[in-house]
């Protein structure tokens, strides 16, 4: 019988089954007493199996086999799913993650996987069993390698997962009707265009734009996905690296069903991953030091997503050891970041930022507290490529919060319109605090720079121009003259010729050598035809 | 008239390649079912001549759920199907009044056998 057309459903049903599998084993290593777990992860072995071996793939038969009768005995109560267990049986659903792999690729993955059949078939509790000694921590220069291996495991391959997505029916009816509407709208349009009938152009026109409106709402709906589409491997990473580091985290996921664009998904899984993995690494302290200082031995990390209105927030929880500002600063100072001065006038929100600034803290430098600071600055610039914020947290001793503001979609975005000389160019709106007009009396110069004030600062002016190295305006400066303050960096304001408009635009990425160009995030084509570029207000700043 | 079968297996993948080598063999399959609960609101609203069972279903043990298609209409012959091979749960499916069992992995061939024998 040929069996190649079932190949795709077996590859689509097989991860199904692998990726559930993992998340309960992780499950069950929190709540061992679950027997309806243990059944359940019985019968995703045995399905896999079963499906295995009608297609003859051997390799899979034999793991799902061997999985399968370690869950059984584990169901007898021959032993317990104790760690080393676990890790074998993730092992295993690795290794079956990567033979499906190589089915749907249609290649051989040539990996042996005896060695691992053998461990399994004659895997022995009482020899691998090892009491959990926590590792003890050194606080100070406990040094981590930037890339452990383990990291490798969970690279995730977002170019393949991300390439198909499922839409449910509905939208995709939806779709059709609204198309079929506006098919129907362009010929009424037709009709009247040809006998000229003003007031039915206008109702066909105003009916056009509605319905164009209803597509556009259809079609993100289209590209939306849950967040338990990426957060699917969370509890395994997070269990993994407590592990490798002898700690004991319990960790907490809510409001996976919330619904993001698969695009800001697709790049927020890197950041999120960072901060958990900083979070494990620096944040959480080992047992013994938890229990020390009256906390339980056992940590708890907590991943949270949140609808508010059209923007989504990810906050990421630790109850470990906290940050202290007044080190942070005394670190930013030492590193030649902020004047002392200005390390006087910060608030702790602000020194906590400071860890995100590039160089604030590398790998080698690794300390208790600076520690925090490992690809926070690549955290940061994603998440603002992303017209988000990022805002840190922290309470010494108790614990830190991370948590990312980011926008459902990013695609069409209301921006506001500037010129400046010979360019044109687009600021997201949500970056854009407020607009000024300054009459020249309002203007003050320090240091013979220019600056207004602002509330009780004196804001220092930057021409666009200048932002982009152009050359400065030939004439004297406009008056009264515009002025935008964006939400970003420590000199967000920009003087501009003049504000040309407000309005919605559809940013289309950069690809190289564009995307290298610095203070543009994506360009936008208008009404009339012409490519504008949109600002990245945060590198410009 | 074409003999009516009702495929009860919570993988997707398994009922279409069933489908596929039932209708290829002459049967009409009338119902696909994933869960036990389903299999039963299928079974209340059509009558197949045979239910093709798994016995590993996730909502229900497939030996209850068999003894109570069994019990509800005895008309409807039910075949397991399961990759459980061991003589002794064989033989209890039997004892619970399955008609055949089938062994998976299965062949077409393996099939076309076990059906043909409950029609003769």
């Amino acid at each position: 019988m040929d069996m190649s057309p079932y190949r795709d459903l077996f590859v689509s049903e097989s991860r199904t089954h692998i990726a559930t599998f993992g998340e309960l084993i992780v499950r069950l290593e929190d709540s061992p007493a679950e027997s309806a777990v243990i059944d359940e992860l019985f019968r995703h072995a045995h399905s896999l199996k079963g499906m295995a071996a009608t297609m003859g793939y051997d390799q899979i038969v034999a793991i799902a086999h061997y999985m399968e009768d370690l869950l059984s005995r584990v169901r007898s109560d021959e032993f317990l799913l104790l760690p080393p267990l676990a890790d074998l049986l993730l092992e295993g659903s690795d290794a079956l993650a990567r033979l499906v792999e190589g089915v749907e690729a249609g290649t051989d993955s040539g990996e042996d996987t005896s060695r691992l059949v053998e461990r399994m078939a004659s895997f022995d509790p009482a020899a691998e069993y090892q009491p959990h000694h926590p590792a003890t921590f050194s606080g100070s220069g406990t040094e981590i390698p930037p890339e452990s291996p383990l990291l490798d495991l969970h690279q995730f391959r977002q170019s393949d997962s991300f390439k198909s997505i499922r839409i449910k029916t509905e939208t995709l009816d939806h779709l059709v009707n609204i198309t079929g509407e506006l098919i129907t709208n362009r010929y009424r349009l037709k009709e009247a265009v040809r006998l000229s009938d003003a007031a039915e152009s206008q109702e066909s026109l105003r009916q056009l734009s509605a319905l164009l409106h209803n597509l556009r709402d259809e079609v993100f709906k289209a590209r939306m996905l849950p967040f338990a589409f990426i957060a699917e491997r969370f509890p395994r990473l997070v269990r993994d690296l407590a592990r490798k580091q002898g700690k004991e985290i319990h960790f907490q996921l809510f409001g996976k069903e919330i619904e993001l664009d698969r695009g800001i998904l697709e790049d927020i899984a890197e950041p999120i991953v960072h901060i958990l993995r900083n979070a494990i690494d620096h944040g959480m302290e080992a047992a013994d030091e938890r229990v020390m200082a009256g906390k339980p031995g056992s940590g708890t990390i907590t991943l949270t997503v949140r609808r508010d209105k059209d923007h989504v927030e990810i906050s990421i929880d630790d109850d470990g050891r906290g940050m202290d500002p007044e080190l942070l600063k005394q670190k930013g100072v030492e590193k030649g970041m902020l004047s002392p001065e200005q390390s006087a006038k910060m608030t702790p929100q602000e020194a906590y930022q400071l860890i995100c600034q590039p160089g604030f803290s590398t790998a080698a430098t690794v300390t208790d507290i600076s520690g925090r600071g490992v690809g926070m600055d690549a955290v940061r610039e994603t998440v603002q490529s992303l017209s988000g914020s990022l805002t840190i947290q922290s309470q010494r001793g108790s614990g830190s919060r991370f948590v990312m503001r980011l926008p459902i979609t990013v695609s069409i975005i209301p921006a506001l319109i500037v010129q400046s000389g010979p360019i044109e160019i687009a600021f997201p709106l949500n970056v854009v605090s407020r607009t000024v007009e300054l009459e020249a009396s309002e203007i003050i110069y320090e240091s013979g720079r220019p600056a207004f004030i602002l509330g009780d600062t004196a804001l220092p002016i930057r021409s666009l121009r200048q932002a982009f190295n152009l050359l400065p305006a030939p004439g004297p400066e406009s008056n009264p003259q515009s002025v935008i303050v964006c939400d970003v960096g420590s000199s967000p304001a920009f003087s501009v010729d003049r504000i040309v408009s407000q309005q919605e635009i559809f940013v289309r990425p950069l690809r190289t050598p564009l995307s290298h160009l610095k203070g543009v995030s994506g360009a936008t084509i208008t009404g009339d035809g012409r490519v504008l570029f949109v600002a990245d207000a945060g590198a410009l700043a | 008239m074409k003999p009516t079968v009702m495929i009860v297996d919570d993988s997707i993948f398994m009922r279409k390649i069933l489908h596929g080598i039932l209708v290829e063999q002459g049967y009409l399959v009338i119902a696909e079912a994933a869960s036990g609960i389903e299999a039963m609101k299928n079974l209340h609203t059509n009558h197949p001549d045979v239910i093709l069972l798994d016995i590993i279903l996730p909502d229900s043990n497939g030996l209850d759920l068999l003894v109570e298609m069994v019990a509800v209409y005895p008309k409807s012959k039910v075949v397991v199907c399961s990759s459980i091979g061991q003589p002794l749960i064989i033989q209890k499916t039997l004892d619970l009044g399955a008609s055949a069992f089938i062994q998976k992995p299965f062949t077409p061939e393996s099939i076309a056998e076990v059906l043909q024998k409950l029609r003769d």
